[in-house]
């Protein structure tokens, strides 16, 4: 068993003004996640140490903090790869409601805003059927688990708020590339505007912090090439 | 969600991808031979006199040498105008309108610039 030095953001906006960093050690050995050392933490040393999770395997996308800066899910970092004091925050750019725990509300917004959902107005009882090739063409984007990673690495998100962000811009791609679907117009109104694809600067953060490695930032590229064909089409329809 | 308004990005990020392809193919090979290998006497091919340069830019009407002009200069200006708008948006510095104006008007005006010029030749 090795001591782990831990520096975790506090805050109760009930009771504090401003965030505080509490130290603690926690012992564990080379598979202690973080999320290992939060639950042994709040189980044996504070109870009042706030956090979420769900299923410890990276599927729920629940458990998102900041680990030395760096947006990870606690159940995918092991307390082995880091040396020293290691910190953990809440995630950036979302407010804090208590301790670890962020308020995800804009974040659901921005993915419910693009519909993401098959539309199709076809009223046939017949199964959809899909090729390989055509699954292939959306399956990678497919896999997101709404943790909101890419947002918290996301400068442009940090700065403007109103910013669709990667996660949904990258589950409008997952819907429009989909061939059962045919939703692509109303979901390009959104894609369109300044907060949609084109608030994105192509920094690249999102696709390297996913934990699904479903590559944000090239969906959002996708999405700026079929917003600028959407453009031009639009300029010959009056 | 309302719908929100269609934004004119499509426009700058055209000429930015477009700039960016010259700039990548082009520029490296032109600074190659035209900054280094022929000032230091490595090439020296017959056109690169007055009289070779001025052939070509009279060819076919001066039609090449515009292109070549835009290419060239013209969008990795627009290129280049891009990446310090957005630049300046990411360091919260000047207001979206304004460096809009700025960066892309500048860019316009130094092609025209260029391609004055090289129509007047």
């Amino acid at each position: 068993m090795t001591e782990y030095q831990l520096r975790i953001q506090r805050y109760d906006p009930e009771q504090d003004d401003t965030p505080r960093l509490q130290r603690y050690t926690v012992s564990g050995d080379h598979t202690t996640s973080v999320l290992d050392a939060l639950l042994s933490l709040q189980q044996q040393q504070d109870p009042t140490l706030a956090l979420r999770w769900s299923c410890r395997m990276a599927i729920c996308g629940s458990c998102g903090v900041m680990v030395n800066g760096i947006p990870k899910l606690g159940c995918k970092t092991f307390l082995r790869d880091y040396n020293g004091v290691i910190d953990i925050a809440p995630l950036a750019h979302f407010a804090v409601e208590k301790d670890l725990i962020v308020d995800m509300t804009p974040f659901l917004a921005h993915l419910s805003a693009i519909q993401p959902y098959l539309i199709n107005d076809k009223d046939d009882k017949a199964p959809h059927k899909q090729t390989p090739a055509q699954l292939a063409k959306y399956q990678q984007f497919s896999n997101c688990i709404n943790c909101g990673l890419c947002y918290a690495a996301c400068p442009q998100f940090g700065l403007n708020p109103e910013f669709l962000g990667p996660a949904a811009i990258t589950l409008a791609q997952r819907y429009n590339l989909d061939s059962r679907d045919n939703g692509k117009a109303s979901r390009m109104s959104q894609l369109n505007g300044n907060n949609g694809a084109w608030g994105c600067t192509f920094v690249g953060s999102c696709s390297e912090v996913c934990p699904k490695q479903l590559d944000p930032a090239a969906a959002v590229n996708q999405a700026k090439v079929e917003s600028a064909k959407d453009f031009i089409i639009n300029l010959f329809k009056i | 969600m309302k719908t929100p308004k269609r934004s004119d990005e499509p426009i700058w990020w055209a000429l930015f991808s477009a700039g960016g392809v010259c700039f990548a193919v082009l520029l490296p090979a032109l600074m190659l031979v035209l900054g280094i290998l022929w000032p230091l006497g490595l090439v020296s091919p017959p056109w690169l006199s007055y009289a070779g340069v001025s052939a070509l830019l009279h060819t076919a009407y001066g039609v090449p040498a515009l292109l070549v002009t835009a290419a060239v200069i013209c969008l990795p200006l627009f290129h280049a105008a891009h990446r310090i708008h957005h630049g300046l948006h990411d360091l919260q510095c000047g207001y979206r309108q304004a460096s809009k104006l700025l960066c892309y008007g500048l860019a316009l005006l130094l092609s025209l610039l260029a391609l004055a010029l090289v129509l007047a030749i």
